[in-house]
């Protein structure tokens, strides 16, 4: 019974903000005492297919999808070389691995700023992709590193000692297990850049117009609406990517039992 | 040392490349070697002046504190969590999936949402007016923009929570359950698993993660616009008010600010190795 | 393949006008000549874009008609206030190619970017449209009092104007003395926000009780700025508790304050268009109740402007853009209330006969505020340097009282 209480408390804790957005979306104006809108319509979608919060959907996808791809790219050499010593450099290395994570977003923006402009990426998609892939690098390094650390390297071994080349191994032994953790470190890095706000307000000039950037814009310029309804759509990608993760978790484990 | 076991720290070095390259920026900028507002003779005192500024000191302690207060109610909630969902039956399982819900969704998102709940006129407000308890929005407490950070720690609780409790569940499904089902063979009662056993095991697994969601909080930028007060200021506020103002002789104090956060990040770096370094000395006794 | 395209549409790089010609070289060529130069060329302007209304209207008339009339694609970007400042600032400091050709400006940020040498200029005496600007009016002519010089060209005016709603305050005060009456006998009804607005209404509380606007024109002096401001503080003081939030907290821009307003946490907004109650009210952000509000002791006009930064790639797209909207085509269609209700910068007299009958046939709206009410209680903007003060003296007063 109490554990019953907690299912229903952490529903409402959880789903009352999403429901929210979703009401505030459509509600006209949502005045006090109002709880469900005074003029309800979907005049706040119908800007989204063009104007400002569609344009900025598109940049915030393929920003995040940019961020994701090579993010995994990278992390997984760096993760992969930091995984596989022990001692003194692997510690400090950790360490520094650590440190794109760390670092609050905004000062890397701060701190990078400067160094943008001088390169001429300031302002351009793709220098905010660039700074993006700061963080996002980070994040999926150390990822590898825990996939690395538990990983089997006597696998690689075996298969070489059965007279596998290089590339054979690579190929057929190495891939197919590292496509999940290239999956998963896509989706990390898709999310890290999907949901950044300062280090793409500062390396973006304005001129690139993420889809956080222009939420929170409209926040701050007291359009309710249009701000829930840029809400909805930043949150629905992620929801559907963790979904379709662990649905394929949940898959692959019918498929093993 | 052979040049295959440097490699390592070449790795990490090149991956940490970008944020060297800003410190050094900012720490040359901030006493006035280069940059905006660098006058003609280098001004290293300038780091006496802001850190040792009343502003400062103030939006520092704010920050930490509330970073402090959210890290840890919502390290205490997801262990709890975690202790109450781990039977795999239905409600364990639809509980965990409510659980980690917030997990992928975008601070920014929280952080609006927030607004329109806890907001004197939002929706708790609303609520309270349907039921009679209030009758206008300034019987409201005031939730956001208030001294407190209230609405800011719940806000950042809604997010962190998630995590931890995923590292929570993680901790007790892999190291938590050998644990304690050796120790109930050796006679322990429920009681005695959980406050011996199990909380000790999680909260020292929990201890990293906590550290990474406290630098975090301490460096969140989009959650204190929305919410924080503007006085005192959020440190992350603070640095950027200093980053474009007008005054542009004032400038070099943002770097000052960035290196100050870029410090307590770093602290939280080694905090966090540290922490992970820390034996398990309940090992020995599982045998 | 999506990503490609994606950076591709989101970054490309701005076509080029002739970029050896800057604006006050290109201002001794003929105006076709400029035209021509700026023909097919895209053009960069950073604006703020917190109203959709005006975006509407910049995205959905200003666009297609520059694109049709002078082939210029015209790209809008969010940018305003001390950002710009800033962004020029680490621009030139780096070197970096111009990001923007136009900015939308006024007050403070004219001086500062004026100061640092961020302005390309002069320029705007010679646009075709600047012999219709109202050249005799203290308001256009002079931004904060600073001479425009050329440097900006007049775009719209504006008067600052308390908000009010009818239905809960069918009676509000006229005149400062009746607004402090009215705060002491409606406690936790009243604020203001802290940025350009909030500080406009405080600048002009400050003119009301430190003697007149007449004690700060001129130029910044200290001992009157001083007295000004304890003047200020001294009402402040006797007012402040019975504030929103007892004066200790107070929302960050006039957006916060409008939702404020429109949820009936507090009675009274205030904006710098004096228009503002009316096209909000049409947006559905402020009730439709709202009526705009002049004090006694009059309230600031100010007029905003466009300007052209040093780095612009395509100085002469920026001047003909900023010539097309100053013709009286369009400085008509802002005036209607149903597309933003800015005020026209242009002298009605010196129009033909037929546009001149279009614009009157205008000031029709009920709702607003008449247009000599409006003349009578105007009063100029003073030197910036008062406005940064007292921006700079308030928050460190809020600091010391939340003590």
């Amino acid at each position: 019974m109490r554990r019953r209480v907690l299912l229903v408390g952490l529903a409402i804790w959880s789903l009352t903000p999403l429901a929210l957005l979703a009401v505030v979306s459509v509600a006209g104006g949502w005045r006090f005492p109002t709880l469900l809108g005074d003029d309800p319509g979907l005049a706040a979608w119908r800007s989204l297919g063009g104007g400002a919060l569609g344009h900025a959907t598109s940049t915030s996808l393929a920003l995040g999808i940019g961020t994701g791809v090579g993010a995994a790219a990278v992390g997984l050499l760096a993760g992969r070389a930091l995984a596989r010593e022990r001692g003194g450099p692997r510690t400090l290395g950790l360490i520094f691995a650590f440190l794109p994570v760390a670092t609050p977003p905004l000062l890397l923006g701060i701190g990078l700023q400067f160094t943008f402009l001088r390169l001429g990426l300031g302002g351009t998609a793709a220098g905010v992709w660039l700074a993006h892939l700061v963080p996002a690098i980070g994040y999926t390094t150390l990822y590898f590193v825990a996939v690395f650390t538990s990983w089997d390297f006597g696998i690689e071994r075996a298969a070489r000692q059965l007279g596998a080349t290089r590339r054979q191994t690579l190929v057929r032994v190495i891939a197919p297990l590292l496509r999940r953790p290239l999956a998963e470190a896509a989706l990390l890095g898709f999310l890290v850049s999907w949901a950044q706000v300062p280090l793409t307000l500062l390396v973006g000039q304005g001129r690139v117009r993420s889809l956080t950037i222009e939420v929170l814009s409209l926040v701050q310029a007291g359009q309710d609406g249009l701000a829930a309804a840029g809400a909805l759509v930043l949150l629905l990608p992620p929801l559907l990517l963790i979904a379709l993760a662990t649905w394929g978790v949940r898959e692959a484990e019918v498929v093993v039992a | 040392m052979t040049r295959r076991s440097l490699r390592p720290l070449a790795v990490g070095a090149a991956v940490a490349a970008p944020v060297f390259v800003g410190v050094g920026y900012a720490a040359g900028a901030s006493i006035g070697m280069w940059g905006v507002g660098a006058g003609d003779a280098l001004d290293p005192r300038r780091f006496v002046r802001v850190l040792a500024s009343p502003v400062t000191l103030e939006s520092t302690l704010w920050t930490l504190r509330v970073a402090f207060i959210s890290t840890l109610l919502s390290a205490v909630v997801a262990a709890a969590l975690a202790i109450a969902l781990r039977r795999a039956d239905r409600v364990g399982r639809w509980g965990r999936a409510l659980a980690v819900l917030p997990l992928p969704i975008p601070h920014l998102v929280a952080a609006v949402a927030a607004l329109l709940i806890l907001g004197q006129s939002g929706l708790l407000a609303r609520v309270a007016f349907a039921l009679g308890a209030i009758s206008g929005p300034a019987e409201m407490p005031p939730l956001v923009f208030d001294r407190g950070g209230v609405g800011m720690t719940i806000a950042l609780l809604w997010k962190e929570i998630p995590f931890l409790f995923l590292v929570a569940a993680s901790v007790l499904a892999t190291r938590g359950e050998a644990l304690e089902e050796a120790a109930r063979r050796l006679g322990a009662s429920e009681w005695d698993v959980l406050r011996r056993v199990t909380w000790p095991t999680l909260w020292r697994g929990l201890l990293p993660a906590s550290v990474a969601v406290f630098t975090f909080v301490v460096g969140s930028w989009e959650v204190a616009v929305l919410l924080a007060p503007s006085d005192p200021l959020a440190l992350p506020l603070l640095t950027w008010e200093r980053y474009i103002d007008s005054d542009l002789s004032r400038r070099p104090d943002a770097f000052v600010l960035a290196l100050l956060g870029v410090s307590i990040a770093a602290v939280a770096v080694v905090a966090h190795e540290l922490a992970t370094r820390r034996p398990a000395d309940t090992r020995g006794t599982a045998r | 393949m999506l990503v490609a395209a994606g950076l591709a549409g989101a970054g490309c790089a701005p076509g080029t006008g002739d970029t050896a010609l800057t604006a006050d070289a290109l201002r001794e060529l003929p105006w076709d000549s400029i035209v021509e130069h700026a023909r097919d060329t895209e053009l960069v302007w950073r604006m703020w874009r917190g109203d959709p209304a005006i975006n509407a209207w910049i995205d959905g008339w200003v666009t297609p008609r520059l694109q049709e009339s002078f082939g210029i694609r015209l790209r809008v970007v969010e940018g305003q206030g001390p950002e710009l400042v800033n962004q020029l600032v680490v621009e030139r400091e780096a070197g970096a190619a111009g990001g923007a050709d136009l900015l939308w400006i006024n007050g403070e940020t004219f001086r500062n970017l004026r100061d640092e040498g961020l302005l390309q200029g002069p320029w705007a005496d010679v646009l075709p449209s600047a012999r219709w600007v109202d050249s005799t009016s203290a308001i256009v002519m002079r931004d904060f009092e600073e001479p425009l010089d050329g440097f900006e060209s007049p775009w719209g005016r504006v008067q600052f104007a308390l908000i009010y709603d009818e239905s809960r305050t069918p009676d509000p005060p006229r005149s400062v003395a009746e607004l402090g009456e009215w705060i002491r006998e409606n406690p936790g009804r009243f604020t203001h926000d802290q940025s350009f607005t909030g500080m406009t209404f405080l600048k002009g509380l400050m003119y009301a009780v430190g003697g007149g606007v007449e004690r700060f024109t001129g130029g910044f002096r200290e001992a009157d700025y001083h007295a000004g401001r304890d003047s200020l503080f001294a009402w402040l003081d006797a007012h402040r508790d019975a504030f929103w939030r007892g004066g200790e907290a107070y929302p960050a821009g006039v957006a916060e304050l409008h939702r404020l307003f429109a949820n009936g946490e507090v009675d009274f907004s205030m904006s710098n268009n004096q228009n503002e109650a009316i096209t909000k009210a049409r947006q559905g952000v402020l009730p439709p109740s709202a009526r705009p509000l002049l004090l006694e002791e009059g309230t600031i006009a100010n007029a905003h402007y466009l300007g052209i930064p040093f780095n612009a790639r395509n100085p002469a797209g920026a001047m003909v853009v900023a010539d097309f909207l100053l013709t009286p085509e369009a400085q008509l269609e802002k005036l209607r209330p149903e597309v933003w209700g800015d005020g026209t910068v242009l002298d009605l007299a010196r129009l033909p006969e037929e546009i001149r009958r279009r614009f009157e046939a205008l000031e029709g709206d009920p709702r607003a505020l008449a247009a000599d009410s409006l003349e009578r209680y105007a009063r100029i903007e003073v030197d910036a340097e008062y406005h940064e003060r007292l921006a700079a003296d308030w928050r460190a007063e809020i600091r010391r009282v939340g003590r």
